[in-house]
């Protein structure tokens, strides 16, 4: 199949090799959280919602008193696929997810600011089209935003892949079974660091540094959107405090 | 828009939008200009040698934000006010919390911060008001100080050394609050005043304000040593006491319910904004019950965008 | 700048499941036309002011006027997406030949992205079939060209659906069908490309009418698609590709999955106007009537017998007609064997393979003046295709040409399917025409290279530079005697070899081989034209390059006295030619003589010449025989071919003299290094790249494919072994008469029996699979030839990836692409032997055309009317009739079991591998229709 026809140039959805699909990101949406937010990657939306950071629950969790500890669960919603499937809790995929939404905004959050106390962060992919990873550490990030929790830098994640020869940015689930490489890069957008990265499948070195590239291009453009955003947010919170 | 999950009509949502819009224009553009968000660079004049506070971190010689709030300057002092966040507390607070834990010697409270509180047994006014040494049978009848879920209220002493967070209620105001609701807000909208005790004389009813963000509307207490002067009369009296009036309970909800619209809209909650809402939704006939409604939540944004345009232009006339 | 807006699309697969997708609509979607100045300007643009009419066609002009489009005539052609979608959908070969249309810088073709334009995006509505919403798509985007681009230019809806012609009409838009736009245009020899409208067409109904006679039912109705796929799923009907046979279009194989076994389909009406290529559906026969070929005959109409001609002899099963069923069917007594073979019919054509076929016109007596439009038949040149009918407004032209003819439709009444004329190569019969068609029919590509490609050549002249000298992986061999040997007047010397006597007693050898890599990088214009051609083609007079001429002549040419690159593979070798150690390394040599295989043969055996480079030659030469007896002690096969090389003419290019191709023990020694070198770099590779190795195998023949040369040989009393590649060796070696030419001939006949070596790709296969029977060796790959072979430039690529040397380009880590790489050069290497073989055959008939000539053959084939022949010293064969055409059989009795004809009452017999003297002679039964013709004397 072409996943990019060659006389357009465009994608099977109608987007150039380079561009993502529609971002939407919504801060508050769960009332009872510290901090929650919607994110949309075209048809890909999570909701994450992030307490604390509170009082450690289970002590014996904890590893460090110095530093806050920060835990996470990723779920799929049943219906988020087309296949209406009862998902085990804490399969071996969402375990897999939930560990490397942690790690990923470990790196951000400045735990040693918030000693003896914890942060738990869910996300739930409420409709899944491709690229729930980044779009739930995107949405983790600005739930952690919106919690008011000090962080080094805003996490963002974007994936890219690369079919027909050419790079692809923002895989959609059509795109992403394809069995082509799909790369999926988490940064920290100020400070041009990679806090993750993952590839399933094969690239030759040199192209796997273009699709990165674009990746983290990917990444960047998020970022700009999730300061909007949250700047917006801030400032609307305090106007209306007056 | 958050924490407002309203059906609004037509008219309703281009109602609220306006009022929301208005606000917007009446805040002074220097505030909306000093909002940051996590890791944007606040622009600093590096000669000043400026203390990096709250909410800042150095990156590179940069001053960068770690948290999304508004940047604040006080002499040399640069810090970041955050607006959604927990409590942090300061020594003198006055705050509102919930006995979660009863430990040994100590009570541990909910009172939204990264940690539980810490009331020591030795760190409040014993019910028979004498100042001595705590015994062992204090230590056991602390149950029937506070409870578990107990809503009490107490002041920020400080933190230890261990880093837990203690607080005192040596005063005959704090302590266990009875009859009347407790609501939590975002703790930015409960401004540091001097006064957190109110005593609504009209309604009969007192509202505390805890920094911490947890608000208590309840019936009056009347602070009155000479009340349990003897066993017997304190108890044919709690059953009278027992018995709040209908009345009271109305004005408790009614007061209750202001708070939520308007920390539902993130306005500043002060008690005179608090009563006025309440007023308003008295005078103009909205049930209690109503108050969450659509309507009376437009009605409320429209009358602060009006209130806050009349402050403004006063203060301009005053110029 | 990007506009989007997304919105749910259901589809349902299987299970029911609702499929949510977005489409993104957009406005920086720009029109294509170059004076447009509302458009970006940085966008690419095709269409011309100056242009009568903008086009937008509909999908079945695209469909069926594809030859039309591709006339220079049509231009300022925009496509939609749209149409572009439902014609990949519909055929896939059309949607190539759009592709490259669209692609073509030369032509203004236009592509636009209707259906990502904001504009032009039509939502389903409910009710509506597709069809009708695309037609509307299509629609919409005409008015969206016509309002865009205003009154400036006029935008022009082709279409013949008349439905969707009125609607256009009455939405304000200018349409037209096909036929009066090209009417429009006024020139008629266009007209001839118009695809006649078949549906309920009065034109039709007319060319029937010519026969009236057959208007009749001839072929059953295909089943519908729904019913195939259904009776696909019960096992009811069985899926697989056509395959006619090329020597018997009456006959046609299905492979079959489901079966696991070919099926037969014989005849027309079984075939059911299937194609060659075609996916079908075949409904198998009742058992009862598996071995009853004598069926089909009588449906054939009687203008297509089944005719002989004279061909080069064969060099493999695949090249050998596949006669089976005629002969068996005479041959009661191997009947069974075959008939456990399942028959069937094709119930349906799953899709269709047609294509456009090179060939002639049925001659014809002109029609007197009816109008100007004539019907004729066409006879494609490609046996295995049935005769097309085409109309034509310009008979005159056509009737003595070559012409390239495309099929439209086969409806159930007619016998013959309907095409159209697409374009003339040039006069039947002229060298170039004929060869262009050669070209044609195999799929050859002629054109020059492209600007890209030439810019991927290295600055010319080129000289060796000090980095490859520098090059710490390049060893420095021009110290070092080599030298090459070929054949004379070859110009793309890609081996050459040195041996050395090392101190101990034991040979140092040394076969360089053109470093064409070095030149050629992966993922650039070159390396995936390179990849395309995938080999030269060698025709008489002519060679068909895969790289450009200065990489083929100059730069990769291992030529005497220059300094070149090359990739060595150097053994260590005892005077048994016993390996010891094997390198292989980059190199850089300098040949010291590029001789002839005359000429190194006449140094070796000139015993007055003791230079060292004789001495070499002699080494090697004592080595070569070690090796080879060695191979043959191993079971491989020496086979003999008949290759025949002409002496041409210098200013006409017409052939001089014909003769047999001497094979020298010089050119056995050179063969034999190629393949030592071949196999070690085989081993090298497999050892690295377990999974992505290119190699080569030869598969062992069938019982079935033996079956020819086991009757001739039992007929003549001698006995073969075939059980394996070594019993075969030996009882070929032991197949001695007094007759000379005996053991050649038994040779000869072997070789036909085999099936044709491949390339695959490791990862495949099991090792047990990688065997190439012929060479009798575990492994075998192509290393050798680099300049003229793709395969070898991808073996190239493995070793020095391999070696460390250089990095495994990426496409290796692709399975499927690589397994088409491996099938696209079997395919190009198949089609380039066949070229030649054609181009011999071609240049054969020119010989005679002014040479009538007498000469021996030898019978190897008996057949019920005659026999066929095997010319040795033209490498030819042909049948003889003994009896008049028509005239079946009647006075001659074939023996089938002694391979024998006789008549009786006479005691005149013909036996096979009897020596008979014909005459030759080119005869023209029909007006420019010259075929050789042999006579018995």
């Amino acid at each position: 199949m072409e996943y990019v026809d060659p006389l357009t140039g465009f994608r099977v959805d109608g987007r150039r090799p380079n561009e993502m699909r529609k971002l939407k990101g919504e801060v508050g949406v769960v009332a009872r959280a510290d901090g929650s937010a919607l994110f949309e990657m075209g048809n890909t939306r999570v909701i994450a919602a992030v307490y604390g950071p509170r009082e450690v629950q289970n002590k014996g969790q904890q590893v460090n008193s110095k530093e806050a500890l920060v835990r996470c669960e990723y779920r799929m919603a049943e219906f988020s696929t087309g296949d209406r499937r009862r998902k085990p809790k804490g399969d071996r995929r969402s375990t897999e997810i939930s560990l490397v939404i942690r790690q990923t905004m470990e790196a951000s959050i400045l735990t040693h600011l918030m000693p003896r106390s914890q942060i738990d962060i869910f996300v739930q992919v409420l409709q899944a089209d491709g690229g729930t990873r980044s779009a739930c550490i995107n949405a983790a990030t600005l739930a952690l935003a919106d919690a008011g929790i000090p962080m080094r830098d805003i996490v963002t994640s974007c994936s890219a892949g690369y079919l027909c020869s050419t790079p692809l940015l923002d895989l959609n689930y059509l795109e992403d079974s394809a069995g082509g490489a799909d790369v999926t890069v988490g940064i920290l957008a100020k400070m041009d660091k990679v806090t993750l990265l993952q590839m399933d499948a094969k690239l030759a070195m040199d192209t796997f540094e273009n699709v990165m590239g674009l990746a983290i291009e990917g990444c960047k453009a998020i970022a700009t959107y999730i300061r909007e955003v949250l700047l917006e947010n801030t400032k609307r919170l305090e106007c209306q405090r007056g | 828009m958050r924490d407002l999950h309203l059906s609004l009509n037509q008219t309703q949502r281009v109602r609220l939008e306006a009022a929301l819009h208005e606000l917007q224009s009446l805040t002074p553009a220097a505030a909306s200009a000093a909002a940051v968000t996590v890791a944007d660079t606040i622009p600093v004049n590096q000669e000043d040698n400026i203390l990096k506070g709250h909410g800042t971190s150095d990156q590179d010689g940069e001053v960068v934000a770690t948290l999304c709030g508004v940047v604040e300057r006080v002499n040399k002092l640069v810090y970041v006010r955050t607006l959604r966040a927990r409590y942090k507390p300061e020594v003198g607070d006055i705050i509102v919390g919930r006995v979660i834990e009863i430990a040994p010697k100590r009570w541990r409270l909910e009172i939204n911060f990264s940690q539980d509180a810490v009331l020591m047994l030795s760190s409040m006014n014993l019910p028979d008001g004498i100042q001595r040494r705590r015994t062992a049978v204090d230590e056991l009848n602390m149950r029937s100080i506070f409870e578990e879920n107990d809503v009490i209220c107490a002041e920020v002493r400080g933190f230890q050394h261990d880093g837990s967070l203690h607080l005192q209620a040596r005063s005959e105001k704090y302590g266990k609050l009875e009859r009347g609701q407790l609501l939590t807000v975002p703790p930015y909208l409960v401004k540091r005043k001097k006064q957190h005790f109110h005593h609504l004389a009209q309604y009969d009813v007192d509202l505390i304000l805890g920094c911490n963000g947890f608000i208590w509307v309840g019936e009056h207490v009347v602070v009155d040593e000479k009340v349990k002067a003897t066993e017997d009369q304190q108890k044919s009296s709690d059953e009278a006491e027992n018995f709040t009036p209908l009345e009271t309970r109305k004005h408790i909800c009614r007061l209750a319910n202001a708070v939520r619209v308007l920390s539902a809209l993130g306005f500043t909650l002060t008690v005179e904004l608090i009563i006025e809402t309440a007023e308003a939704s008295a005078s103009s006939n909205v049930e209690v019950n109503d108050m969450l409604g659509a309507e009376f939540y437009v009605q409320t944004a429209e009358r602060e965008a009006k209130r806050r345009a009349d402050l403004l232009r006063k203060k301009n006339g005053a110029r | 700048m990007l506009q989007s807006k997304s919105f749910v699309k259901k589809t349902k697969q299987g299970r029911i499941q609702k499929v949510v997708r977005e489409h993104y609509l957009r406005d920086d979607i720009y029109c294509g036309f170059v004076p447009c100045s509302a458009c970006d300007a940085a966008a690419e643009r095709k269409l011309v002011a100056d242009a009568a009419a903008i086009l937008v066609v509909d999908t079945n002009v695209v469909l069926h006027q594809i030859d039309l489009l591709e006339n220079p005539a049509i231009e300022d052609v925009v496509l939609l997406s749209v149409v572009l979608d439902e014609v990949k959908n519909k055929n896939l070969a059309v949607f190539n030949r759009i592709k490259a249309l669209c692609t073509n810088k030369a032509r203004r073709f236009y592509v636009f992205a209707n259906e990502q334009h904001r504009d032009t995006y039509v939502k389903d509505m409910v009710g509506e079939s597709s069809n009708d919403r695309n037609d509307r798509a299509i629609r919409v985007a005409a008015h969206w060209y016509q309002s865009h681009l205003g009154e400036s230019v006029k935008v022009l809806l082709i279409t013949n659906d008349r439905d969707n012609k009125r609607k256009a009409i009455e939405e304000g838009l200018n349409a037209e069908t096909v036929e009066s736009y090209v009417r429009s245009l006024a020139q008629p020899g266009l007209l001839d490309l118009v695809v006649v409208p078949t549906s309920g067409d009065v034109t039709m109904e007319d060319v029937e009418d010519h026969r009236p006679s057959k208007r009749k039912v001839i072929y059953s109705e295909h089943k519908p698609m729904s019913e195939i796929t259904s009776g696909l799923r019960c096992g009811i009907y069985h899926q697989g590709k056509l395959r006619v046979n090329r020597y018997n279009p009456f006959e046609a194989y299905v492979g079959s999955e489901s079966i696991g076994d070919e099926i037969v389909i014989r005849g027309r009406s079984n075939m059911n106007r299937a194609f060659d290529g075609d996916i079908v559906a075949v409904e198998l026969l009742p058992q009862d009537q598996w071995h009853e070929s004598k069926s089909f005959i009588a449906d054939d109409d009687e203008e297509e017998e089944e005719e002989e001609d004279v061909h080069l002899v064969p060099n493999s099963a695949d090249d050998a007609p596949r006669n089976a069923s005629s002969t068996q069917s005479s041959v009661g007594s191997s009947a069974p064997s075959v008939s456990s073979r399942p028959v069937g019919r094709v119930v349906g054509i799953i899709k269709r393979n047609w294509n456009s076929y090179c060939g002639s016109l049925q001659p014809m007596p002109m029609p007197a003046g009816s109008g100007g439009v004539a019907h004729a038949l066409f006879v494609s040149k490609d046996r295995r295709i049935p005769k097309i009918r085409i109309q034509t407004r310009q008979l005159e032209n056509l009737v003595n040409k070559r012409i390239v003819v495309a099929v439209d439709s086969w409806g159930v009444l007619s016998r013959y399917p309907s095409g159209h004329y697409v374009r003339t190569i040039g006069d039947i019969g002229d060298k170039e025409t004929e060869t262009e068609v050669v070209l044609i029919e195999n799929d050859i590509n002629t054109r020059p290279f492209s600007t890209q490609v030439l810019a991927c050549l290295p600055p010319l002249p080129w000289t060796l530079s000090q980095e490859d000298l520098a090059n710490p992986n390049r060893q420095d061999l021009r110290h070092v005697r080599v030298f090459s040997v070929d054949p004379p007047g070859c110009r793309d010397i890609d081996d050459a070899l040195h041996c050395t006597l090392l101190p101990n007693g034991n040979f140092e050898v040394g076969v360089h081989i053109a470093d064409v890599t070095n030149f050629v990088h992966p993922g650039t214009p070159l390396d995936e034209e390179a990849a395309q051609r995938g080999t030269s083609v060698y025709l008489v007079g002519q060679r068909i390059d895969m790289l450009p001429k200065p990489l083929t002549e100059d730069v990769c040419s291992l030529r005497a006295d220059v300094e070149r690159l090359a990739f060595s593979v150097i053994w260590e070798m005892t005077p048994d030619a016993d390996i010891i150690s094997t390198r292989y390394t980059k190199s850089v040599i300098k040949s010291c003589a590029a001789m002839s295989y005359v000429e190194a043969q006449a140094r070796m055996d000139d015993s007055r010449l003791v230079d060292p480079l004789t001495v070499d030659l002699r080494n090697l030469n004592s080595l070569a025989k070690i090796m080879r007896q060695r191979r043959c002690d191993r079971g491989a096969l020496t086979l003999a071919s008949a290759e025949v090389k002409f002496e041409i003419d210098s200013e006409t290019h017409d052939p001089l003299d014909i003769g047999i191709y001497q094979i020298r023990e010089a050119n056995q020694m050179i063969e034999e290094f190629m393949l030592a070198a071949n196999i070690s770099v085989a081993e090298k590779i497999l050892k690295h790249f377990p999974l992505c190795s290119l190699l080569r195998r030869h598969p062992s023949p069938t019982k079935e494919m033996l079956e020819p040369l086991l009757r001739t040989a039992s007929s003549i009393g001698l006995n073969l072994d075939v059980s394996s590649s070594k019993a075969l060796a030996e009882s070929l070696d032991n197949a001695k008469s007094n007759d000379p030419y005996f053991n050649k001939l038994i040779r000869i006949l072997a070789t036909r029996c085999m099936t044709q070596a491949v390339y695959f790709c490791s990862g495949d296969l099991t090792f047990s699979e990688y065997y190439h029977y012929g060479l009798a060796a575990s492994l075998y790959t192509h290393f050798t030839s680099p300049i003229r072979r793709y395969a070898d430039v991808v073996v190239h690529r493995l070793l020095a990836a391999a070696l460390e040397i250089a990095k495994l380009p990426p496409i290796f880590q692709d399975g499927p692409q690589l397994t088409g790489i491996a099938d696209n050069l079997n395919y190009r290497h198949r089609n380039a032997q066949m070229a030649s073989r054609a181009s011999v055959e071609l240049h054969t008939l020119i010989y005679f055309r002014t040479r009538p000539t007498d000469t021996e053959a030898r019978i190897v084939k008996v057949k019920a009317n005659g026999f066929i022949v095997f010319v040795p010293k033209f490498g030819i064969e042909g049948p003889i009739h003994l009896t008049p055409k028509g005239d079946k059989g009647g006075d001659w009795v074939v023996d089938e079991v002694h391979q024998r004809v006789t008549k009786p009452g006479t005691n005149i017999s013909y036996a096979v591998l009897q020596t008979v003297r014909i005459h030759m002679e080119v005869v023209e039964p029909q007006p420019h229709r010259p075929k050789l013709q042999l006579t018995l004397i």
